[in-house]
């Protein structure tokens, strides 16, 4: 990978920087509806030339429905605004924009199911299904409801949201003597090449997949795109390489966003506010095809849904649904922000019924013990980290200011673990990771971890990008899981090497082990779950025009040991906007009639500088049992500061916020009155 | 294809070239010339990605065409760095953790030298509101700033000079 | 996002413009900035055969102070204006309304010229242009007019520049003492057009009421336009806040904004009176030399 040094003097090397000789350039023609019957196609490469279907690999992959799997080209119907339809392939990204004007799509709209919680109930879209439920999910048992001294409901909604990294989706595909080579912007080189592997019916071992400099990703670049099949397809098809470089445009259609995950949830409790029930309904805005994460989110959402308190009964009903949208995917905390939002909006509201501190209904509910959730979920001992997170975030202190507090549990991707592979030759040590460096900075964590295991400088050590021929599986860098498990595997990895040098040589000796090499490769596998605690606490202010400005915006995170504590803070700092434009700004939106309003990355709400505060930081320095003592960290602010944040405008305006992004008109309506 | 001459100064350095009369600026420099450190983020004029100086003052190159610069001159986050010397607003990004991912620095640098030049003791919420035309989607923007409120109190009047000279020098 | 082929000319006077417009009418655009032009080239929602770069022509490129105007040059740069004395001391609000044209990079190569006769009724200028009664000097094929700002703007990209004329001065009134002007903009964000915006002038007379009032508002509508009845209302009333609530509330009476993703019609209109007031009571402020 480009060093830090490299980019800051613009000598990175990211997808679009990699020209290769007689490289074609792949515009994609796609449907400008959001439902209707293909009634003719003329030129461009279309489904007819590669009738091929998706494959779910990568983050929340699921086996989904195989009859309703998206094809790679859309195929007598097309399903959402964006869709691939054909593609053709220029000299220039001018010559291939040029070209895709020419091939007309004939299509009859037909009317397009765009509201999930409508979906539920209507006819199914698709003739051979029963009903536009992917699939229901129960979890916990449901539990009689009567004899409840209090029983309080809400229905909550978190809108879509594109994931927006600056640098948008792109390949580059080339094909020579069976072998498909491809370098791509991505989170995952291993997810990649199984996907392409089962596309294009094409051996592993026949594909290589080379990470580039990866700008940004936020679960966008977990999985396989059609974009990515097209153009290694095309790229076998012509024997000349392609590239596509995805516009923000197409960004906004048709890459996968996350959020567009509803619930009806109940409470039941005491009056003096201990909770004795809850009851939820998850409704999953899961797009046109099977495969997307959406299957994955509602069991994901639902397993959440008691947050970090200790509830006797919980039952959860969720549905992945059908909608004439693109197909939802993972958008950083992907499933861990709906379900707290959820249940922590519940807290608050019964709170204001029971006219107690919401952070005193927080503290009645939590226990000094870990215990597994009837939905499924370990919690961590919550009651001592949540008394610790009051007084560090000085709540009682600023409870003048209207804060808005929140608590959540931090469910990574600890599972399947991750693998590591290390390579020490000519005095240098290289370092690859099974999920790959994103913006992140693991090459951070890599020099400590390696230097406290061998006791090797950290200028000799190197993460390189990812690359199938240098490492043999990997999972992939999600889940707030890339400090945790990959630090492990270069942990077990460094033991490896260093046993089996002294084995040899009897002692062991940095620079002796430098001079002779080693080689080792390990897939580490933890046990169990590895969750952890946070809170945030936000203050607000509000506008005569419903304008909100964030004042305070505070962490407080059990983030074990932090191997590299600027990084962890550039984590939280870049997590805590993201919540705030998911709170305040963020939305994909369509119209009722299915069209696309949200056109370029303004219209998306990617909040500025200038709309955001300054963040204050506070880790707890717990370590974790593992060897390198981390946790995670990378979800945990778009979990807690809509929370925190929704709360605080609650209580500046007394407006009930059930939905973000909340809106300004909203706002604007209760300053009036 | 329409094609017309252009003549322009990029990083102190002349270069002449027969081009498209429709290719804009930001592919000119990373197509033609092979400066990939520029960068496209949005296609829409919003995230900055793109920026660079022409004739000393900011412009986004995705909104421009290179015709437009035709006679003038640009610098890059390229022409920045005096050989293996880094720049101290880019020793300052590595300082304060100002980039992550590093796909929106080059644009965030450029911005930030215009504006330290132009107001060398700007505040925090005057940084902010200078680089409103430029989006970071992993920092969260508090270590840019931190970033650009240290550059300009390293950056000394002869460093500044050295880098506007080609501009001044026509 | 690549726009489609076009010839490209950049003539080296203005004759040799207006001549070449004229030759080609109908099929030939000017480019000066490019900031809104270039935008709906590469998105490909229209296309020219010729594209006429006048940003060459330097002798269009100023800012002058005269005893009692201030003229200005139209490819003058946004951010020029942003940053004038001449303009700060004595038109402020146009200065105000220039700092809040999308952001500095866009300001940096965006034009007065091209910002007032795009036509858009998100731009700020043209309102500022408004309340300040400016004339518009354009050169065509005939010869040299004058357009006053109030005759300008016909419809939504539509105004009174004929096909084969160019802007070449917009010529302002230095605002004097005892009168005074504001510009405010709501907008989602910084860089964004806004939901409303009103720019405000209004003089005090010898017995301290209004002598003249021009309110004139942008994002609502298909064009900026001047709310004649908030007008006449305030003239020759004191500005008291009551008298200015009631002005606002006129302007909002007159307009019939259109709902779009991020507000209704009720919305838009609560907004429009809150930045009516705003505004009105700056530039009273100012007038009065609070």
């Amino acid at each position: 990978m480009s060093t830090i040094e490299e980019i800051v003097q613009g000598k990175g090397k990211f997808v679009d920087d990699i020209v290769l000789p007689g490289m074609q350039h792949m515009s994609v023609i796609r449907s400008n509806y959001s439902r209707g019957k293909i009634l003719g196609i003329s030129g461009g490469y279309t489904f007819k030339d590669f009738p091929a279907y998706m494959s779910s690999v990568g983050e929340g992959a699921s086996e989904g429905e195989k009859n309703m799997r998206e094809p790679v080209l859309a195929d007598k119907y097309v399903n959402y605004i964006g869709e691939p339809v054909a593609a053709v392939l220029g000299k220039n990204r001018y010559e291939a924009e040029d070209l895709s004007e020419k091939v007309e799509i004939e299509i009859e709209p037909l009317t397009p199911m765009m509201d999930p919680e409508k979906s539920i109930d209507a006819p199914p879209v698709y003739p051979y299904m029963k009903s536009n439920i992917y699939k229901k999910v129960t979890l916990g048992r449901d539990f009689r409801t009567d004899g409840f001294e209090v029983e309080i409901e809400g229905h909550f909604n978190n809108r879509r949201v594109a994931t927006n990294p600056i640098e948008p989706r792109g390949i580059v595909a080339a094909y020579e003597d069976n072998q498909l080579t491809v370098w791509i912007s991505t989170q995952s080189v291993h997810s990649i090449k199984e996907g392409l592997s089962e596309v294009l019916s094409m051996p592993e071992d026949n594909i290589r997949v080379i990470q580039a400099d990866t700008g940004g990703a936020f679960g966008l670049k977990g999985g396989l795109y059609s974009e990515y099949a097209l153009a290694a397809f095309l790229a076998k098809k012509t024997g000349k390489p392609v590239k596509w470089i995805e516009s923000r445009r197409e960004h906004l259609m048709a890459s996968r966003p996350g959020r567009g995950t509803s619930a009806f949830v109940k409470l039941y409790a005491n009056r003096s506010g201990r909770i004795l029930g809850m009851k939820g309904k998850v409704i999953v805005d899961s797009g046109a095809y099977s495969g997307g994460s959406g299957e994955f989110a509602a069991r994901f959402v639902g397993m959440q849904m008691t947050g970090p308190y200790k509830i006797e009964n919980a039952y959860v009903e969720a549905y992945p649904v059908f909608t004439n949208k693109v197909v939802q995917g993972p958008y950083r905390g992907a499933g861990r922000p709906e379900a707290h939002f959820f249940i922590e909006r519940m807290i608050d509201m019964l709170a204001d019924k029971l006219k107690m501190d919401p952070v005193d209904v927080r503290l009645i509910n939590t226990v000094n013990s870990e215990f597994k959730s009837p939905l499924g979920m370990d919690v961590p001992p919550a009651k001592e980290f949540l008394e610790e997170a009051i007084s560090k975030l000085n709540y009682r202190k600023l409870y003048k200011e209207k804060p808005g507090f929140a608590f959540f549990v931090l469910v990574p991707a600890f599972q399947p673990g991750e693998t590591a592979r290390i390579k020490i030759e000519n005095n240098e040590v290289k370092v690859w990771l099974g999920g790959n460096t994103h913006g992140q900075r693991h090459d951070i964590f890599v020099k400590t971890l390696v230097n406290e295991g061998l006791g090797i400088n950290r200028d000799l050590v190197h993460l390189q990008l990812g690359d199938t021929s240098m490492l043999k599986s990997g999972i992939g860098s999600w889940g707030s899981r890339s400090a945790m498990v990959g630090g492990m595997a270069v942990h077990e990895a460094c033991k490896k090497i260093k046993q089996a040098f002294i084995a040899k040589n009897g002692i062991y000796s940095a620079d002796a082990l430098l001079k002779e090499g080693a080689d080792e490769f390990v897939h580490w596998r933890g046990e169990g779950t590895m969750n952890s605690l946070g809170c945030n606490l936000v203050t607000c202010e509000v506008n005569d025009r419903g304008q909100v400005k964030v004042k305070e915006c505070a962490a407080y995170y059990d983030v074990g040991r932090a191997l590299s504590p600027e990084v962890v803070r550039g984590q939280v700092s870049g997590g805590m906007a993201q919540g705030i434009g998911q709170t305040l700004y963020e939305e994909i939106m369509y119209s009722d009639d299915g069209q696309l309003l949200t056109a370029s990355i303004a219209d998306a709400g990617v909040p500025i500088a200038s709309q955001l505060p300054e963040y204050k930081v506070l880790l707890s320095n717990t370590r974790s049992n593992l060897a390198t003592g981390a946790k995670g960290v990378g979800e945990s602010p778009t979990i807690g500061v809509p929370i925190a944040l929704s709360r605080a405008i609650e209580n500046v305006t007394g407006v009930k916020i059930t939905e973000t992004p909340i809106r300004q008109e909203l706002l604007l309506r209760s300053m009036k009155h | 294809m329409s094609v017309n001459k252009i003549k322009v100064t990029v990083n102190n350095k002349v270069f002449e070239e027969e081009i498209d009369s429709r290719l804009l600026l930001v592919d000119f420099i990373r197509e033609n010339l092979g400066l990939t450190g520029t960068h496209v983020g949005c296609d829409t004029t919003n995230c900055g990605a793109c920026t660079v100086l022409l004739d000393g003052k900011p412009v986004k190159s995705c909104t421009v065409f290179a015709l437009q610069a035709n006679g003038k001159s640009i610098t890059t986050i390229e022409g920045l760095s005096h050989g293996k010397e880094m720049h101290p607003i880019q020793k300052a990004f590595l300082d304060k953790n100002g980039l992550q991912c590093g796909y929106c620095t080059a644009g965030m640098i450029m911005i930030a030298h215009w504006l330290i030049r132009k107001n060398p003791e700007a505040t925090r919420d005057e940084i902010r509101e200078a680089i409103s035309g430029n989006l970071c989607r992993c920092t969260g923007y508090d270590s840019i700033v931190d970033s650009i409120q240290e550059a300009s109190q390293n950056m000394i009047p002869e460093e500044e000079e050295d880098i506007t000279a080609g501009q001044r020098g026509r | 996002m690549y726009p489609q082929s076009f010839e490209y000319v950049a003539p080296r006077t203005l004759k040799e413009a207006v001549e070449f417009l004229r030759k080609h009418e109908g099929e030939a655009k000017i480019l000066a900035g490019g900031q809104s032009l270039i935008p709906i080239l590469k998105m490909r929602f229209a296309s020219f055969g010729y594209l006429v770069d006048i940003g060459g022509l330097q002798d269009l490129h100023y800012i002058k102070r005269d005893r009692d105007s201030i003229r200005i040059g139209s490819l003058a740069r946004t951010s020029e204006i942003e940053e004038s004395q001449d303009i700060r001391m004595n038109a402020l609000m146009l200065a105000e309304a220039a700092s809040q044209v999308a952001d500095s990079q866009v300001r940096n190569m965006g034009t007065v010229g091209g910002n007032c006769v795009h036509g858009d009724p998100g731009n700020d200028l043209p309102s500022v242009m408004l309340a300040l009664d400016a004339i518009y000097k354009v050169t065509g094929p005939s010869g040299t007019r004058d357009i006053p700002a109030s005759e300008f703007y016909v419809d939504s990209y539509s105004t009174g520049l004929g096909e084969a004329e160019i802007l070449t001065e917009i010529v302002i009134p230095v605002i004097q003492h005892g009168s005074g002007g504001a510009y405010i903009k709501q907008r989602r964000r910084a860089g964004d057009f806004s939901i409303a915006a009103v720019a405000a002038f209004v003089s005090i007379n010898e017995s301290g009421n209004c002598g003249v009032a021009r309110l004139a508002v942008t994002s609502i509508g298909p064009i900026n336009f001047r709310s004649k009845k908030a007008e006449e209302f305030l003239t020759g009333k004191k500005l008291s806040d009551q008298n200015i609530a009631t002005a606002a509330q006129l302007l909002v009476d007159s307009v019939e904004p259109v709902a779009d993703p991020y507000g209704s019609v009720e919305f838009k209109k609560e907004i429009l009176r809150l930045v009516g007031i705003e505004a009105l009571s700056k530039a009273t402020d100012r007038a009065l030399g609070v």
